[in-house]
């Protein structure tokens, strides 16, 4: 029953905390410890600062930890990122596989997912004009058209759930609930409590850098909202 | 693995060759008429002012300001670009040198097309090709990998100490000037000409223009002594950024 995918052992991250000479560190992931598991929806939550996103870019190989260890078991893991590498000058379609080939695609690949992501963005005749015309609408169901391809081992997801006018986050909001439902191994971080406890069967919450509780979603958020109502400094 | 970054590489150098085409209303025309504009302002002050030129001026500057020019945006921009691309650094993981590598051969396209003018001016101005050219492949490999060297290890500091952006532009200036870009080497008192002859780029300007110019083969052990020095430099530039790669993605440019 190995099927432990990535697994961070006390990993910490410093950053210098400003660009000095003989300037100090700051460590925005102090001791955070997590396994992953193959299949499994993982929710991160904490308050702001608490070091998500930071964690998000050490599963995507991003950051490397300053202490403590990591380990990986060949799985390819893509943080989902909007509009990566657009170039207003450039069409759509050419954004579309620029975007993609950043993104971890082969060229051939999103060639042949290119009527897709036309459909998908619903920008017709624009598609093959430059993105510099769009409004910034069009800009972003372009670029959720282009992420929503891209199909990593792990994937990493950070408060991009939904966007556009109503009637495209509704459309965007059920292909990433296809996309998260297909078996695929989700870490997800956001603000919205609703959104993780709708899409994760397991939740980490950290606190100023560190996992203070990792488990089955209802025992961690009530756990959590203990906390949220009554701050250890307050009892 | 590997394949997928030539792709990307390959079509990145694409957008933006086409990118920046589309975003001035000449286009295109600026590749050409921005370096024959610098060409311009050179001879009006060293030949028509000063007089400094002699008899081939014209095609001695057209050469040296050509290859110069393509050396020292691959410098630049090479040396700028992961500075410059910061942002997508701490996005997605990638090898840092492929952000160099981009402006590099996007720099060496634009290159190739003035050169193609070039050409055709020094053949107008009675230098037609001549059975010498096939060793000028061998020349801009040479200049490439120099280049691409410096612009490596340019590239990797830079996003630590963006201070340098200041230095390099002047320190390129110098070094421009002491190359035999702009006027010849043997205006230069005699001694100090040995440090001259020490520069590599002073070698590969003086190869350049024999071949063209005068239908003469390089000296082969001078440039095979630079060719050494170039992929050295660019080894090394290649492991240092390497090195440092871990660094990058988090850095705020």
């Amino acid at each position: 029953m190995n099927d432990v995918v990535i697994e961070l052992d006390h990993v910490g991250i410093a950053f210098a905390s400003q660009r000095s000479l003989g300037g100090g560190r700051y460590w925005a992931l102090e001791d955070v410890s997590l396994q992953l598991r193959r299949g499994e929806r993982l929710g991160v939550i904490g308050r702001n600062g608490a070091g998500k996103s930071t964690l998000l870019r050490v599963l995507a190989g991003i950051l490397v930890p300053d202490r403590g260890t990591i380990r990986r078991g060949g799985v390819s893991c893509q943080l989902m990122s909007l509009a990566l590498g657009f170039v207003p000058h450039l069409s759509g379609r050419d954004n579309a596989i620029l975007s993609g080939l950043l993104l971890g695609l082969r060229r051939r690949d999103i060639v042949a997912r290119l009527p897709a992501i036309h459909a998908f963005s619903e920008l017709g005749d624009f598609f093959d004009k430059p993105i510099a015309t769009y409004s910034a609408g069009m800009n972003l169901r372009l670029a959720f058209a282009v992420a929503i391809q891209v199909e990593p081992d792990v994937l990493l997801i950070d408060e991009v759930l939904s966007v556009g006018d109503a009637e495209f986050q509704e459309k965007s909001g059920a292909a990433l609930r296809a996309r998260m439902g297909e078996g695929h191994t989700v870490v997800l971080v956001s603000h919205d409590e609703k959104q993780i406890a709708e899409r994760c069967d397991r939740v980490l919450w950290i606190e100023h850098g560190r996992s203070v509780l990792e488990g089955p979603r209802d025992e961690v958020f009530e756990a959590y909202h203990r906390d949220l109502h009554h701050p250890p400094e307050a009892a | 693995m590997r394949l997928h970054l030539v792709e990307l590489v390959l079509f990145s150098t694409y957008a933006e060759l086409r990118a920046e085409a589309a975003r001035s209303y000449l286009g295109l025309i600026w590749w050409v008429l921005e370096p024959a504009m610098m060409m311009g302002a050179f001879w009006l002050v060293f030949d028509v002012i000063l007089r400094t030129g002699g008899p081939d001026y014209v095609p001695f500057l057209l050469i040296g300001m050509t290859l110069w020019q393509w050396m020292k945006s691959c410098i630049t921009h090479g040396g700028y670009a992961i500075w410059g691309s910061l942002p997508m650094v701490r996005q997605v993981r990638l090898p840092p040198l492929v952000f160099p590598l981009i402006a590099m051969l996007s720099d060496t396209v634009k290159f190739a097309c003035i050169f193609v003018l070039l050409v055709m001016i020094l053949w107008a101005l009675g230098y037609p090709p001549n059975a010498a050219y096939w060793a000028l492949p061998i020349v801009f490999a040479a200049i490439f990998l120099a280049a691409a060297g410096a612009g490596f290890v340019i590239s990797a500091l830079v996003p630590l100490v963006p201070d340098l952006r200041f230095v390099i532009e002047q320190v390129l200036m110098v070094v421009m000037f002491l190359s035999g870009v702009i006027f010849p080497l043997d205006k230069v008192p005699e001694h100090l000409r040995w440090v001259m002859a020490l520069n590599p780029v002073a070698v590969v300007m003086d190869d350049a223009r024999g071949i063209l110019l005068h239908g003469q083969l390089p000296n082969w052990i001078g440039l095979s002594k630079v060719a050494l020095i170039s992929v050295v430099l660019c080894a090394g530039g290649v492991l240092f950024v390497q090195r440092l790669a871990p660094r990058f993605p988090k850095l705020a440019n």
